[in-house]
């Protein structure tokens, strides 16, 4: 084995000579939920995500405002200036899925499901302490990411005399609606984690379900197609996102997200049930 | 103390532990013997509420390992497969299984100088060695230096001086009164190290015994003649009523000890060039009594998978 280290071997074993560990006597939710935190932030995806998430984030938005602020001030794209506002968010929410998914699915593929199931057996306490922990940092981060694109992007929007104000019709809305899907796709990647225990698998059926499907269900004919493609997470969960939708036709912000909310408690109950009826 | 009643798992139609019954009791250390795909990891999943039992029960101190609100003090596992993510360190590993039970952070530090592993703590656990894994998993359960430690193949990647040192701290653990059961599917391992012996084969409790009466009853031991007068102490002891084999320029006598069999072929004068005790050894004994479950194996091809 390459790279392997070596120690030399303690000869005499010493173990604690009172055997009275002192702490918290009855551990419980704060417990798993500090034990989660510590998990979340001690491997090097979590850090590579949320940096991505940022840098995709606010980057994007900005570059689309930049770009695009001309022709829009023109009037020529038929587009509104709040469609782009939080633009970069739909790329970012990539990572919130990686992100989400992996919490849940590297426990599986290393093992570690087993410490964490020994160290904590009451399995509900451990999903909720990971939702908590995983949707806690999504929201901040995906609401900071949201502001700073508003702030980089709208100063080429103002530039051209089209910028947006903090109370417009929709725009702080959008903001913390940007934090609030991103912690909800994340939840239901990892909701679907817990099905399918394997990585590569939840990430290709959330991406799927998201970005193939959520489009191709527009195809369907008549009134099937409409309220499909409203009734799709990605779509229903994403309006809140934005002030100004580029697809008229979806649900009204809230409901929407109401919708979106329900999508992610359902498989997430699901999720749950696996959880405590498989064999870890 | 452990206990387990009947204790049964099913996958599927293949029985991987069939209505298993013994008790661990404390202040000794009781070896969990059995060949690969005995069923021992399964009892031990079992016993720390990973698997679901699909009928008995396996109890610590009277209750079910998911009862308790802070196990990891009451129970210490080391889990044969790695259960770490190779990413974190091992100091980042100890620190969140404390802060879930609600234990120290120097706790860690302590269990990390206990293991010898302070001076990697930091590194990240996939470089670690097979040795180190199974120190850092060592470490693990001794975190909330619980009454209970369960040791999964606890030598499995150790050079010998770590062999010698899980010697010596399964062994200390045990004179502090605690509960230690220890698996193994090396006999030799467990002869140094058991007080007491599960053996387990195709899911069934194959003997339940102290290491002495386990070696009484299943080591079949003989004394070793070599005498340039070979036909005529043959023909002595047999007329004496002892059993005597022939084997290439000796002879194995059983039914008395050396010193008697030294005495009657002494009063008639005959010569002797050996005479020693010869145990068979207790990896034989227990090739004997789970051959049957190896057999099985083999003829019926269980996937390796079985073991886990």
């Amino acid at each position: 084995m390459t790279g392997t280290l070596s120690t030399p071997v303690p000869d005499t074993v010493a173990l604690d000579p009172n055997r009275h560990v002192p702490g918290v006597r009855d551990p419980g939710f704060a417990q798993t939920v500090r034990a989660e935190w510590i998990k979340f932030w001690s491997v090097r995806s979590t850090p590579w995500s949320i940096g991505a998430l940022v840098v995709l984030g606010a980057g994007l938005t900005v570059l689309v405002c930049a770009v695009s602020a001309a022709d829009l001030a023109g009037g020529t794209t038929g587009e509104a200036a709040g469609s782009f506002i939080t633009w970069g968010m739909t790329v970012a929410q990539i990572t919130a899925i990686v992100l989400g998914a992996l919490v849940v699915t590297s426990e599986y593929g290393t093992g570690m499901i087993r410490a964490t199931l020994t160290a904590t057996p009451h399995r509900g306490r451990v999903l909720a302490a990971k939702a908590l922990v995983l949707t806690g940092t999504l929201f901040v981060v995906g609401t900071a990411t949201a502001v700073l694109g508003y702030l980089g992007g709208n100063w080429f929007l103002e530039r051209e005399g089209i910028g947006l104000a903090l109370g417009d019709d929709g725009v702080l809305r959008s903001l913390l609606g940007s934090g609030l899907y991103l912690a909800g796709i994340g939840l239901f990647a990892a909701a679907v984690g817990l099905l399918v225990r394997h990585t590569a698998a939840a990430l290709s059926i959330v991406l799927a379900l998201l970005l193939v499907v959520g489009n191709m269900v527009m195809l369907l004919p008549g009134a099937w197609g409409e309220w499909a493609t409203k009734l799709m997470p990605g779509n229903a969960g994403s309006v809140v996102a934005t002030p100004v939708s580029f697809n008229p036709n979806l649900l009204e912000p809230w409901t929407g997200f109401a919708v979106f909310c329900a999508e992610v408690a359902a498989v997430l109950a699901v999720g749950y049930l696996a959880l405590r009826r498989r064999d870890a | 103390m452990i206990e387990a009643q009947e204790l049964t798992k099913k996958y599927g139609d293949r029985t991987a532990v069939d209505a298993v019954s013994f008790t661990v009791h404390p202040g000794r250390v009781t070896g969990f013997l059995g060949p690969n795909g005995a069923g021992k990891s399964t009892t031990m999943r079992m016993l720390l509420g990973l698997d679901r039992p699909t009928a008995g029960s396996i109890t610590v101190r009277g209750r079910s390992y998911a009862d308790f609100p802070a196990p990891l003090r009451q129970v210490g596992a080391l889990l044969e497969a790695r259960a770490l993510h190779p990413g974190r360190s091992a100091r980042d590993h100890l620190r969140w299984m404390a802060a879930s039970n609600g234990l120290p952070v120097r706790r860690v530090d302590e269990v990390l100088d206990v293991v010898g592993l302070t001076d990697v703590a930091g590194q990240r656990v996939g470089r670690f060695s097979l040795g180190m894994g199974q120190r850092l998993g060592i470490a693990v359960a001794l975190l909330g230096d619980p009454p209970v430690v369960v040791l999964d193949e606890p030598v499995n990647g150790l050079d010998p001086e770590g062999i010698r040192w899980v010697r010596t701290l399964t062994r200390t653990l045990a004179a502090e009164d605690r509960t230690v059961f220890l698996s193994s599917h090396l006999m030799s391992e467990m002869a140094l190290t058991a007080d007491h012996l599960v053996v387990i084969g195709r899911g069934r409790v194959l003997a339940d015994c102290s290491m002495a009466d386990f070696i009484a009853e299943h080591a079949a031991s003989y004394v070793r003649v070599r005498s340039p007068q070979r036909t005529e102490v043959a023909e002595l002891l047999r007329r004496d009523g002892l059993d005597v084999g022939v084997v290439d320029d000796e002879l194995r006598v059983q039914g008395r000890d050396a010193a008697a069999i030294g005495e009657l072929v002494g009063r008639q004068g005959l010569l002797l060039h050996e005479l020693s005790l010869v145990s068979s050894s207790l990896e034989d004994a227990f090739m004997t009594l789970t051959a049957a479950s190896v057999e099985y194996a083999a003829r019926d091809r269980t996937p390796a998978g079985a073991t886990r």
